[in-house]
């Protein structure tokens, strides 16, 4: 089965990730479109003109600290593991290159494991061999379901041979997820989609939605409701039936 | 003061001999003073040198400053203009964190960076969450009383007085608080949100009484200090001036009387004399050049916290002391321990959107104790959390879910509300901090963490998960999600009434270096359930009280023994 997004259109006022990729739009959606929907502080408020967030919207590339070669496997694996199968995608292949290129690291590595830059490239020979041993092609060249079966087979600390006897699999796989997931939920499109309203300075909240009559899911006037509130375990259950 | 005047008069009557929260400016963010800071040459031979302007070594500092010491605080991270170098941003903070490379080891290795671990002026409690609970007494008798970690040299009673003055600078806000030694706070608590009410629903259905705060932010306004906007980043560090940390709660009047903290300096030795065995002053590099200095200075205080302090005592060699500072005895660096901080979260149909209101709201002190019946010693607490996306992602991840499952659970986020444990571990000799074969930029080893859980500490985190997950259910959560995690750091130099046992003594002093003392948390030999950062300042705050009088630096035995519980001697 393909991967598809999350079931259509849950964000705050229309997810910017789930519009279809159009010819007039191009790959990626400008800075100043998102600005003026999204991020009032950010536009309005002087403080946080340096807010990182926006270099986030720069155009990304191109890659510094991965290779030529390790290029479709590293993008096959963050396509595979946040489920993003079309444009515009949140740029998380070279917020991770930036990341380990300029050795923005984490501030800790395992006794027995080597330091994250080594950790990420073992994973991508790892998944190559994985791939080439069961289906006798790179990882990038897998199907949608042969990539999902070796994804799932690493989330569960299960890979062996080649590059993975120098990982401790488990761990590696925590690695590459912190790194993967930092970057993509720093994005304000995924924050968009998940209706995480971003900075809120120097305006902050009012409506806290305590004991009281507005009960708990009182909005501050600029809150929308989500465009749905399904709940997810039960979404989650029924593809996994 | 008393209890029942602090309980009527509040916030009214502000903390004496700290002028903080008027030197701060109402416009600007910056710590005031920078500009007009007094500068010391190395060859300055000032009365005390610190490493570290985190919670223990601000305090210390300013402590001194008014009793006109000239003080040096060496810092390794950069001094903070928060109006551009703070943002509302999970990703854009991490700068705050101690990022520099640690190895972590043992069975359970610890996630230090941005868990647990800071760097520059104010230390980790720019981007701790906020909340200032005591310790129990309790907490310094718990060989006496259950047999386990140790006893402290001190009593309750030489802290008490220190956490009241330190709640009153915070200030902390809070309900009438009736775990451990029973108290007020100087500020009234802040409002309930809805994602905490839930949580509280839950608890009182379940028996559990929760009540709101301790927590260091300001409700109303403290001098030049605002109220609370509650727009949910106190772990990115506050913007507002409402978080209490040294940065704005004792700098700006350490600095006002003549402290200087020299930033982007790493303190890289202790240097010995090597015939009288004092310490001269702290070797540093600036980070702009990469030159070695020596500060020289009366007295030396690290206040580095559990990981730093132990490192830099150990990487302190010399002919004197082949084996680090402090560490004849093989003690430097053991007993280092964390809190267990599971975090639970429950899902309801309503959008609780847990971000708005601090993330520390209400909390439970109510497990705290040893209970026979539950089968293990110690306890723990219970307190109300609310990641930010990428900290709720890492929630979701495990759990198991990645790809499109993780994206489905992701774009649920306001719905859902999170609730935690702290839980007591227990001290363990070889839970501890030594030095790598791997070195930094400045050839200095780096720092290895090794842990591993007791039995006990995971029947305290099975039972402390069962009880908040209980508490979910209760408050009709539809679905229960579970991560397992550590929080804070202490320990790691411990005071001890006996060199063989404990690296400093009853007032802080290095046994063997008789003007080096350790002004941080690295010297708590327990730790409770209650996060650490107050007990901290307390600390700092007496040491200061006995450094001032003089008391600190007797050398009589029994002052340096401090009290002793049991007859035998048998403590440890």
């Amino acid at each position: 089965m393909l991967f598809t997004r999350p079931t259509a259109d849950r964000s705050v006022a229309g997810s910017v990730l789930d519009r279809s990729p159009s010819a007039s739009h191009g790959a990626v959606v400008s800075a100043e479109h998102f600005l003026d929907r999204m991020v009032w502080d950010v536009e309005h408020g002087r403080f946080e003109r340096a807010l990182s967030g926006l270099s986030r919207l720069d155009r990304p590339g191109p890659l510094r600290f991965f290779t030529t070669e390790e290029e479709p496997t590293l993008r096959a694996f963050c396509d595979t593991v946040l489920a993003q199968d079309c444009e515009p995608r949140v740029p998380v292949v070279e917020m991770v290159d930036t990341k380990l290129a300029e050795g923005k690291l984490d501030g800790y590595q395992y006794a027995d494991m080597p330091d994250d830059r080594d950790t990420w490239r073992l994973v991508l020979r790892g998944l190559d061999h994985t791939a080439t041993q069961g289906c006798r092609t790179d990882f990038a060249g897998a199907t949608e379901s042969q990539r999902d079966a070796i994804v799932s087979e690493f989330a569960h600390g299960r890979l062996v041979g080649g590059a993975w006897d120098e990982l401790n699999v488990t761990r590696a796989w925590s690695v590459v997820m912190r790194a993967a997931l930092s970057e993509f939920y720093s994005h304000p499109w995924a924050w968009n989609e998940i209706g995480f309203g971003g900075p809120a300075y120097p305006r902050g909240f009012m409506r806290l939605g305590g004991p009281g009559a507005d009960g708990a899911a009182v909005r501050e006037p600029f809150e929308k409701p989500g465009a749905t509130d399904e709940d997810p375990v039960r979404v989650v259950d029924t593809w996994q039936q | 003061m008393g209890t029942f005047w602090r309980g009527i008069l509040k916030g009214s009557i502000g903390p004496r001999d700290n002028d903080s929260r008027f030197l701060l400016d109402v416009h600007s963010r910056d710590l005031p003073g920078e500009a007009t800071m007094a500068r010391y040459r190395d060859n300055d031979e000032v009365d005390l040198v610190i490493v570290g302007a985190g919670a223990g070594g601000s305090v210390l500092a300013q402590r001194l400053a008014r009793h006109g010491w000239r003080v040096v605080i060496i810092e390794a991270g950069p001094f903070w203009h928060p109006d551009e170098d703070w943002v509302s941003d999970e990703a854009g903070s991490h700068p705050l964190y101690w990022t520099q490379k640690r190895i972590i080891g043992g069975a359970d290795p610890i996630e230090l960076g941005k868990n647990n671990s800071g760097r520059g002026v104010g230390g980790s409690m720019v981007h701790y969450a906020g909340y200032t609970p005591r310790f129990h007494p309790s907490d310094l008798s718990t060989y006496t009383d259950d047999g386990v970690g140790a006893d402290w040299p001190i009593d309750y009673e030489d802290l008490r007085p220190h956490y009241e003055q330190v709640e009153a600078e915070l200030p902390v806000a809070g309900q009438d608080w009736p775990w451990g030694y029973p108290h007020r706070y100087p500020f009234s608590p802040h409002p309930v949100s809805g994602a905490a009410d839930k949580l509280r629903e839950g608890a009182l259905r379940c028996g559990i009484e929760m009540r709101v705060g301790p927590v260091g932010i300001v409700n109303g306004t403290f001098g030049n200090r605002p109220h609370c906007i509650y727009r949910g980043y106190c772990l990115q560090g506050c913007k507002v001036n409402a978080k209490a940390s040294p940065y704005v709660t004792h700098l700006p009047d350490a600095l006002a009387h003549g402290v200087e903290v020299r930033a982007n300096c790493m303190a890289l030795q202790v240097e010995i004399e090597q015939d009288s065995g004092r310490a001269r002053g702290v070797v540093y590099a600036t980070e702009s050049d990469g030159a070695h200095r020596l500060q020289r200075a009366q007295y030396v205080a690290i206040a580095g916290y559990s990981i730093e302090t132990p490192r830099l005592l150990l990487a302190s060699s010399s002919p004197r002391f082949p084996h680090g500072l402090g560490n004849n005895a093989d003690q430097v660096g053991r007993y280092v321990m964390v809190q267990g901080a599971t975090q639970t979260a429950g899902r309801w149909p309503h959008e609780l959107r847990m971000y708005k209101a601090p993330p520390p709201e209400i909390s439970s002190e109510q497990f705290y104790e040893t209970d026979p019946d539950r089968g293990f010693t110690r306890g723990f607490s219970v307190q109300t959390v609310s990641p930010l996306p990428i900290g709720w992602a890492e929630h979701v991840l495990a759990d198991g879910h990645w790809g499109r499952a993780l994206r489905e659970y992701m774009r649920d986020y306001n719905h859902w509300a999170t609730i935690g444990v702290l839980n007591e571990l227990l001290a363990h000799p070889d839970n501890r901090i030594t030095l790598a074969d791997e070195t930094d930029e400045y050839g200095q080893p780096v720092a290895r963490m090794d842990y591993t859980l007791s039995d006990n500490d995971k029947a305290n985190m099975a039972y402390s998960t069962k009880v908040i997950t209980d508490i979910l259910h209760a408050a009709d959560a539809q679905d229960v999600l579970t991560i397992q995690r550590f929080a804070h750091l202490i320990g790691g130099a411990r005071m001890g009434s006996s060199p063989e046992h404990s690296v400093v003594d009853a007032n802080h002093r290095v046994w063997a270096v008789p003007n080096l003392f350790l002004a941080d948390g690295s010297v708590c030999p327990t730790q409770g359930a209650a996060n650490p950062a107050l007990t901290i300042m307390a600390l700092a705050s007496r040491l200061a009280q006995r450094m001032a009088s003089g008391a600190a630096m007797v050398d009589d035995v029994a002052a340096r023994i401090g009290r002793t519980r049991s007859v035998a001697g048998s403590r440890r």
